[in-house]
């Protein structure tokens, strides 16, 4: 007895009956703050790929050849809508909530770029990293098939035996050397740094 | 006297009133139950394999996938694993920003454990009240990260955004309003005789047994152990922090530790708020060679990450230690045993807050 006359007194109070009957359902409008997945501005893409570099979804986002222009795709099914894309996108191509905002006002920006590493105990001299290098092929049209280079704007060529790193910063990080090493010598990593202030301006 | 087992009664591994698959094999004798086994296995996830090889960054969105309940802690003890590594200071406001964001989630996930306990036991509408009130919590951790369960809030040697004023405004509003609201549902929940009925006294697991079992969190405390690792907490302790304890230790007691660390976490975000030191939320630093084993304390307990680098900030190898596995073995082994009847088995159980995502990543 003594229960219930609990339960209905605790059920009788003004702010019991103004909660059931005013219940509050979830917000129709999403608010300017809510992390979506990442959208396009008429900002222009310059092709520089460093939403592909700092995603850390694979799949995620790719930058496309629209007919005209380029343009980042995303892929919903695999972005997982932390918006480091729109963080890093020096242009502000991007956007999703207010990450933009913030990282003006905050003087925030992310610096990321590649390093490659080659171990060598794997590594048997093939050159064919080296060949197969979007980025030096287009500096050097004429590298021989053991990745021997005669110019040294290249990122990496065979010299003396082995695989030397000339051109670290020129990495694109598309990992084609990974997959067409034989034996896994040589590896990509990506480096992420977050930044503040007058450094993140530039 | 030997005592004779009547019948094996499995619950699981999928009941009504968990969140997730796990198998109980309760040996009883009449209503008592004598033995218990607890199964695990059902939804491994291979998510430290995963990790293995990648570059932390993209591991730590693989460390905050680990539990969708707690997933701000996973992010933050990750991170401060790979800070202690490479020897990265954090500035101080990035610091308060951690505690204010990591203080959300655990409200977030000790209400949504007591809302557990309270649909176990029966009581809906005070469950519905709580998962209610969850919800302005996990609100304000979308005003300031973003997100509401993945928040990708933190990076090494900081954080990725800063607190508005005006946003602060709005969270502290709202958290007087939560407050509020839990101090109506903490005075229900105290004084109600049928949740009296069903929590005090029940499922008791002495001090001995606690620290004897390794219990932590919420579960260890509400048996008087000390073993709050944000004690050790270099923030938390500028904060000036102590832990909830209560002696007790039957289901009751579990609770209401939950409900007294939520009104100890509004506390610590309003210090942190108005304590918010000026300075740069993000600072430098890259990722060292190295091997460390870091603990931090999630809301279930003591979370640790052992971690190893290579000097590319590349993952070598990474072990996860989620806080529920002892809990839930202590439940099978001491709590459930000491239950009233079948029916309190799964109340019991649901009191130790199991997070089965967490043990089988």
């Amino acid at each position: 007895m003594r229960s219930i006359v609990y339960y209905v007194r605790e059920f009788l109070r003004p702010e019991w009956l103004k909660d059931f009957f005013f219940v509050k359902t979830a917000p129709l409008e999403t608010p300017s703050y809510f992390k979506g997945y990442p959208t396009l501005t008429d900002k222009e893409c310059t092709q520089c790929l460093t939403c592909m570099m700092i995603c850390p979804a694979p799949g995620a986002i790719a930058v496309l050849r629209k007919k005209d222009r380029w343009e980042p795709e995303i892929y919903p099914g695999h972005c997982i809508r932390c918006g480091l894309c729109v963080e890093a996108c020096p242009e502000g191509v991007l956007s999703s909530g207010r990450i933009l905002d913030v990282t003006h006002r905050d003087k925030t920006a992310f610096s990321s770029w590649y390093r490659l590493e080659v171990d060598d105990t794997l590594c048997m001299r093939c050159g064919n990293c080296c060949v197969s290098c979007p980025v030096n092929r287009e500096v050097d049209p004429q590298l021989a098939g053991t990745g021997t280079s005669a110019s040294d704007e290249v990122i990496m060529r065979i010299e003396g035996g082995r695989v030397t790193i000339l051109h670290e910063e020129k990495c694109t990080g598309c990992k084609t050397c990974e997959t067409n090493c034989p034996n896994r010598a040589i590896r990509v990593a990506r480096m992420v740094e977050g930044v503040q202030g007058e450094e993140a301006e530039a | 006297m030997k005592k004779t087992v009547d019948v094996s009664i499995p619950l699981g591994p999928v009941h009504p009133c968990w969140k997730e698959p796990v198998r109980l094999k309760c040996e009883t004798a009449g209503e008592r139950v004598l033995r218990a086994e607890v199964e695990l296995g059902y939804m491994k996830k291979g998510i430290e394999r995963i990790m293995r090889g990648r570059p932390w960054q993209e591991v730590m969105f693989l460390a905050e996938r680990v539990c969708g309940i707690c997933s701000v802690v996973h992010n933050m003890v990750f991170i401060e694993a790979m800070e202690d590594i490479s020897a990265i200071a954090v500035p101080p406001r990035a610091a308060y920003l951690r505690v204010i964001v990591n203080e959300l989630d655990r409200m977030a996930s000790h209400i949504l454990a007591n809302f557990s306990y309270c649909y176990t036991i029966e009581h809906e509408t005070l469950a519905m009240y709580l998962l209610n009130t969850r919800e302005t919590v996990l609100d304000n951790l979308e005003r300031i990260t973003g997100s509401r369960i993945n928040t990708a809030y933190m990076i090494p040697g900081g954080v990725r955004f800063d607190l508005l004023p005006e946003d602060a405004a709005a969270m502290l509003a709202d958290l007087a309003k939560v407050e509020d609201e839990m101090r109506r549902y903490t005075g229900i929940f105290e004084t109600g005789p049928l949740i009296a009925l069903r929590s005090k006294g029940i499922g008791v697991m002495s001090r001995e047994e606690a620290i004897r079992a390794h219990t932590v969190g919420p579960t260890a405390r509400a048996s008087g152990v000390v073993c709050d690792l944000r004690l050790r907490h270099p923030t938390y302790r500028e904060l000036g922090f102590e832990q909830v304890t209560r002696t007790e230790g039957d289901n009751f007691a579990r609770v209401m530790v939950r409900f007294q660390e939520v009104f100890q976490s509004i506390d610590l975000i309003r210090k942190c708020v108005d304590t918010l030191p000026e300075g740069p939320i993000r600072g430098g630093g890259l990722c060292k060679a190295g091997e460390t084993s870091y603990s931090g304390e999630a809301p279930r307990g003591e979370l640790t990450y052992s971690v190893k680098t290579d000097e590319y900030g590349r993952v070598l190898d990474i072990a996860i230690r989620t806080p529920s596995i002892m809990n839930i073995e202590a439940c099978a082994h001491s709590m459930i045993v000491d239950a009233a009847s079948i029916a309190d088995v799964t109340s019991t159980f649901i009191s130790s807050d199991p997070c089965i995502a967490c043990n089988e990543r």
